[in-house]
């Protein structure tokens, strides 16, 4: 029976060494796993937002884009993103002088450059433009501005440890604000009817065959609602079918809105974030 | 099959117990230790994973050969899925009651001493004294310590398989004169790095037996056993992929984490298991024997889940250059980027941590998500799979007298199988509700249908806790079977029957938005009547030859769960059975014929078999819906038909030839009813599947070997080339609804659907050898045996994959037509699993 307790003896130290895949240690965190850390940051390389809107004026307001060949850095703090889906496909960031949009060609960025985060952008190489004079970074398309590959915006962004929302400064909307200065920037609406509130019409609802939509049409999957009765050739609050809150019902009340007061033209385009974005009760 | 019982038969009546293909004392020309399961393990490497079945009859050429000749290659007997195989243990059925199909290696993986030499095979039309044999075969194990030699036994092993190492200690002591036997075996199996890049083994086995003959009329056993086993799994993916690893065994599963390899899918199995057995001899000729048999299964998987954020997958569609530019020439080329291309090639190829997962940055973004107070960007789910199961099988077997036998007896299982998710990493994430994403978007973040449990809505859950779904599935079954066997003239006839009654429910522990009144507690209870029947013939002409004919019909209630199988619409969110859940029909017919001369053994067969009215079940993300889908598939329509010959061919007493082969079919009869329940809004369509002609998948239907064998002062040597042709990718249903080749204009001239061929894999030849030999070390056998697999390093065959399901054009979320076709196609990107180039196993097997 000595074999026995052997064996017995056997089984019980496997069991209880038996486990290989231990508990994961978080990596080290001290540099950001995104971006390009080796961007170091220069005083004499930093513009603003509303130097380089000047300086490419034309390139924004005339449809085109130009390269940045200067060795140039953009301070700035990332105030909108895709979380609620509803920004497709860019971030907007904003300094103290001006916001602008920058164009990536990915989705699910929100996790990795999230709202309220500080970076420095090396724009040496990068484009700039205007889309419906909405001022952009990116890369070329089709001779225009269009959106820099995930890969290139990686190599062009250096995350900064500053992470604080509350330094963010937001305006109160004003319509008749300069578009040239403000586009791009983030706002709330105090107050606001938002239109087609009926108790039933949601704020994005995907378009059903046979049926017509009330209101300023789906186009390109997003759908525009007036705000406080204004005309929609001046201000619309713009809704993707796909963001997480096209389903909410438009509230028959007044609310207090904060997004994103990006242009198309001559039109001021509200980009809500997402669905907290829109405040009924607060007045 | 029909030959393997005619062969059988052959050999003193279907009822003698054949030899397991691997106990080598039978034949003198199988080398030793051929089959090991190593061989079984490779076929564990994917969340498709399927255990095996092992068919082997020690007196059928084709059956005892065909095991471990063509494992490499997942060659699945007569196409049939591993629930067409019945396992049991001491005579009773220990299929799971839940799934119908034996884990082979979550219950008995690694105990090859145990299991090696005590089972007894029954082909298809082959009578026995355990049960009606199944469509791809039955086996019963001995697991009584009387069956067990005395002695100690030490085996090691050394390859390059999923696992590197192998040690394994057995002792058996005999009967002693006071009627005790006990039987011991213990294993470990190890890799820090199996064969492909990432997986690792850790795999401890153990069987303990203990037998008590209490006089010549009874005897009781028991038997207890288990596997603990932790493993890293090797996902498949692309040629692409492979193009840009240069690698034809490119894991996309791990990734870096501390300068460690980290696998994200990490499975981790024990199932503790205990067999309890009377054995009761009541005359001479008369014995009943009744086993109990329970085990309570834990099976947890991992896996990397992202919460609305980007796919982390390293091998996500967008991260490929044909992504960026039109490969195949099938769009106009204007969304073509050269230059894009160029850098996602650079990308791949600059680095390996490229081409893996990515954990620090998956860290980082929840590190953002924490700093903006959100949910986790990335975690860690692990699914749980439970199964408390008893069993209890009882038979009788009487020899009415030398020429006549029969035998009955009953099976009762009962299992719960618990079904539940939970959060096994947070990946340092602070928050994550246990909320139902995929909704969100339908439905508002604040709509109650979003709600994973409403009982408990919006909870914040962390490691360890229940999310996403939780429930049991009890299946109950009864069944009582009945044989007669009779030996008249040149002919032995059997005829054997069985009825019974299968009664399942769900049982919800969450309360699902969607569902919020059809999901918590219990369901509706199903119940099927199933039963059938068998009748075979076996005339023996002469000594030499057999020609044998079998028909038999069944009807088996369908699957609670199952690969590919199931009862439930979408178990993981409400209570609903599939509508128009059936009892499945199968009715099966084979003729078979054996030789036995001293130069020649030889068996062929042809067979055909018919289901109807079965089951099918999957999910899967449907892009034209933009929804996970749970489809369900009724009254499908199989016809299963093919030929198989083995023979040996004796030249002189040391050399040998063996030649083995299977042309086969397994194909879908008729086009399908198929409903799919949309995970994001809970809404139910049906639809036509045009899966007519589709074939079975994952296992080569043609397949061909010939095998040298010789041997010479006690040295044995083989050499086996195998061809295999005829391999099928598994066929995506979504590609094939009628709405969908109408939106994707599959239509020709007449109006006709254009419904798509299915993907295949490559076929091509393998060759494989072994050499073995005998020494004697201290007045005691040491075994040596070296198995050589893939000598030619051929690692273009490809043994299994599925046809992407997604689609390589835009749906117009407004209108529901096709909108854009997209530069990356799909469906010119099949997802594929590669056989290992040369590999190989050293054993070392010392007795003393």
């Amino acid at each position: 029976m000595k074999a026995k307790h052997i064996f017995l003896t056997i089984i019980s130290v496997m069991m209880l060494t038996a486990c290989m895949d231990k508990e994961w240690e978080a990596p080290d965190m001290t540099e950001p796993a995104y971006g390009n850390n080796s961007i170091q940051q220069d005083a004499t390389k930093q513009v603003t937002i509303d130097q380089l809107k000047t300086a490419y004026a034309n390139a924004i307001s005339g449809g085109g884009f130009q390269r940045i060949t200067d060795d140039q850095q953009l301070l700035c703090t990332v105030i909108g993103n895709d979380i609620g889906g509803n920004i497709y496909k860019q971030i907007i960031v904003q300094d103290s002088t001006g916001a602008m949009v920058v164009g990536i060609n990915g989705t699910g960025l929100f996790p990795f450059i999230s709202v309220g985060q500080q970076i420095l952008i090396s724009l040496k190489d990068l484009c700039i433009g205007g889309y419906g004079q909405q001022a952009q970074i990116g890369d070329e398309y089709n001779g225009s501005i269009g959106r820099m590959s995930t890969k290139k915006w990686e190599e062009h962004v250096r995350i900064l440890p500053s992470h604080d929302m509350s330094q963010i400064d937001t305006l109160d909307f004003d319509i008749a604000m300069d578009k040239n200065r403000y586009a791009g920037h983030l706002v709330r609406l105090k107050d606001v009817m938002i239109g087609d509130a009926d108790g039933t019409t949601t704020l994005a609802p995907e378009y059903k065959a046979g049926t017509t939509l009330t209101y300023n049409g789906s186009t390109n999957g997003y759908v525009h609602h007036s705000l406080n009765g204004e005309s929609m050739n001046a201000l619309v609050l713009r809704t993707s079918t796909y963001a997480d809150f096209a389903s909410l019902v438009i509230p028959t009340e007044p609310v207090t809105l904060y997004g994103i007061a990006t242009r198309y033209n001559s039109t001021w385009q509200i980009l809500i974030r997402a669905a907290d974005d829109i405040k009924v009760n607060e007045k | 099959m029909t030959v393997a019982l005619l062969a059988v038969a052959l050999h003193g009546g279907a009822q003698t117990p054949t030899t397991s293909e691997r106990d080598t004392t039978e034949v003198d020309w199988e080398p030793a230790f051929v089959f090991d399961e190593s061989e079984l393990d490779m076929n564990e490497e994917s969340d498709v994973s399927q255990d095996v079945i092992q068919i082997n009859s020690g007196s059928n050429m084709y059956l005892s050969n065909i095991s471990y000749t063509f494992s490499p290659m997942w060659f699945k007997f007569r196409a049939l899925d591993q629930r067409y195989n019945d396992i049991y243990m001491n005579g009773v059925l220990v299929n799971s009651a839940e799934t119908g199909s034996f884990a082979f290696s979550n219950s008995i993986g690694g105990l090859n001493d145990a299991y090696n030499r005590s089972g007894d095979f029954a082909a298809p039309f082959e009578t026995n004294t355990f049960g009606l044999s199944a469509f791809a075969g039955s086996t019963n194990y001995n697991f009584r310590a009387n069956n067990y030699a005395a002695g100690h036994k030490v085996t090691l092993s050394g390859t390059n398989r999923n696992y590197r190492a192998r040690a394994i200690y057995s002792f058996g002591t005999g009967v002693s004169q006071k009627g005790w036997a006990f039987f011991g075996t213990v294993g470990y199996r190890w890799a820090n790095e199996g064969f492909a890049e990432g997986t690792f083994y850790n795999s401890l086995s153990y069987f303990l037996t203990l037998q008590k003959i209490f006089n010549n009329r009874h005897s009781l056993s028991l038997s207890t056993w288990g596997t603990p086993t932790e493993r890293g799994q090797q996902g498949i993916s692309t040629d692409e992929a492979y193009w840009l690893a240069n690698d034809y065994q490119y894991n996309p599963y791990w990734g870096y984490q501390n300068g460690k390899k980290r696998n994200s899918r990490v499975v981790k199995i024990f199932e503790p298991s205990a067999l309890l057995t009377w054995d009761f001899q009541i005359r001479d000729n008369l014995k009943l024997t009744t086993s109990l048999y329970g085990k309570y299964g834990m099976d947890c998987r991992t896996r990397l889940q992202y919460n609305n954020s980007l796919n982390p997958k390293p091998d996500y569609w967008k991260a490929f250059p044909s992504y960026f530019y039109d490969v195949w020439g099938l769009t106009d080329g204007s969304n073509n980027d050269i230059a894009a291309w160029q850098d996602a090639y650079d990308y791949w190829t600059a680095d390996k941590a490229n081409r893996q997962i990515q954990w620090d940055k998956l860290y980082y973004a929840n590190s953002q998500m924490n700093a903006v107070g959100g949910d986790a960007a990335y975690y860690m789910l692990a699914r749980h799979s439970n199964q408390f199961a008893l069993h209890l099988g009882s038979t009788l077997n009487w020899d009415i007298n030398p020429t006549t036998k029969f035998q009955a007896g009953v099976q009762l299982a009962s299992n719960t199988g618990q079904h539940y998710q939970t959060i096994s990493d947070m990946m340092g994430a602070e928050k994550l509700h246990n909320v139902n994403n995929y909704a969100i978007g339908k439905y508002v973040g604040t709509d109650p249908r979003v709600q994973y449990d409403l009982n408990n809505p919006n909870a914040n859950v962390g490691v360890g806790d229940r999310f996403g779904y939780d429930y049991n599935i009890v299946v109950q079954k009864a069944t009582a079977w009945a044989q007669y066997s009779k030996d008249m003239g040149i002919s032995h006839s059997f005829i054997s029957a069985k009825i019974g009654g299968t009664q399942m429910w769900r049982d919800g522990k969450m309360r699902n938005g969607l569902f919020a009144d059809n999901s918590y507690g219990k369901s509706g209870t199903a119940r099927f009547l199933d039963g059938g029947f068998k009748i075979g013939t076996n005339l023996n002409f002469g000594k030499v030859h057999v020609l044998g004919f079998g028909v038999s019909y069944m009807m088996n209630a369908p699957n609670a769960s199952g690969f590919g199988t199931g009862a439930f619409q979408a178990p993981e969110m409400n209570n609903n059975f599939i509508d128009g859940l059936k009892v499945e029909h199968m009715a099966a017919a084979e003729i078979g014929y054996a030789v036995n001369l001293n130069w020649l053994r030889a068996n062929l067969s042809a067979y055909y078999m018919h289901g109807t009215r079965l089951n099918e079940w999957q999910n899967y993300y449907y892009d034209d819906v933009n929804s996970f889908t749970y489809v369900s598939m009724t009254g499908v329509e199989k016809d299963y038909y093919g030929v198989e010959l083995g023979l040996r061919f004796k030249v002189t007493s040391a050399f040998s030839i063996d030649v083995l082969g299977s042309m086969a079919d397994a194909k879908y009869m008729k086009n399908t009813e198929v409903s799919y329940l949309l995970s994001t809004e809970g809404t139910v369509t049906n639809d036509v599947l045009y899966n007519k002609g589709m074939r079975e998948a994952a296992t080569p239907l043609t397949v061909a070997s010939i095998g040298l064998n010789y041997n010479i002062r006690g040295w044995w040597f083989t050499l086996k080339g195998n061809y295999y042709d005829r391999i099928y990718l598994s066929y995506s249903p979504s590609l094939r609804y009628q709405s969908t080749l109408i939106r994707s204009g599959a239509v020709d001239n007449d109006g006709s659907l254009i419904v798509p061929e299915q993907a295949k894999g490559n076929g091509g030849f393998m060759l494989d050898g072994s050499i073995g030999h005998q020494f004697r070390i201290a007045n005691h056998p040491l075994s040596v045996n070296l198995m050589l697999t893939n000598i030619l390093n051929n690692r273009k065959l490809v043994n299994r994959g599925w046809e992407q399901s997604r689609s390589s054009y835009t749906t117009d979320q407004t209108t529901g037509e096709k909108s854009t076709i997209r530069t990356y196609n799909f469906q010119k990107n099949p997802m594929k699993s590669y056989v290992q180039g040369f590999n190989f196993m050293l054993n070392l097997n010392y007795r003393f």
